[in-house]
């Protein structure tokens, strides 16, 4: 089982869902499927290298 | 003069709009993407009930479990409340039994956080389907 894939597929259905939730037009959705699911990606590993030193 | 509380609840809210009905969030709750259905939505209902099963379907093969009330522990209640938000999958879940779970394997934090991600989503779909049915949302 690989962490980061499951990460990486969670951050997709959720950005998925949310596009199509809070936007209508296919390029609104487009966008905001790519922000988001680059934000939710980098966002954890981000996270995970600045908790790296806590025990 | 402002209407007071009570009767703008009568009315479905301050702008008067009506509330949306029973019966189509019972269905856009125990069937994801139903609701939207109804309203004409298909490309929204077609997504939301792929991307909420797809979710589900994780969890199920994560050996995650679907929460249950524990007596002593609030906190499983807000658990428990998300997983309700599945709708039929989670009534089905504890009837067949393959979201009862496995704390043993290494799934099984990652199991609990897609089920409790589909049905969050769920419950999301069915307040947008009680927006677009009031006319609040296109």
């Amino acid at each position: 089982m690989d962490h980061f894939l499951l990460l990486v597929w969670h951050a997709f259905l959720v950005s998925i869902f949310f596009a199509f939730l809070w936007r209508s037009g296919r390029r609104e959705r487009v966008k905001l499927f790519s922000k988001m699911f680059i934000v939710m990606v980098l966002g954890a590993v981000l996270l995970g290298w600045l908790m790296y030193p806590v025990p | 003069m402002r209407a007071s509380s009570s009767q703008d609840r009568i009315e479905g809210g301050s702008e008067g709009r009506p509330a949306a009905p029973l019966p189509l969030l019972l269905a856009a709750w125990l069937i994801p993407g139903l609701g939207h259905l109804i309203l004409g939505k298909k490309n929204r209902a077609a997504v939301f009930a792929a991307v909420i099963a797809a979710s589900f379907l994780t969890g199920v093969v994560l050996h995650g479990a679907l929460a249950v009330p524990q007596p002593g522990a609030p906190f499983s209640w807000l658990a428990f409340l998300a997983c309700f938000g599945n709708g039929v999958l989670y009534i089905a879940g504890h009837l067949f039994g393959f979201g009862n779970g496995t704390a043993v394997t290494a799934g099984f934090g990652y199991g609990n956080t897609f089920f409790i991600t589909a049905g969050l989503m769920n419950l999301l779909a069915v307040l947008d389907v009680s927006d677009i049915s009031k006319g609040a949302k296109d």
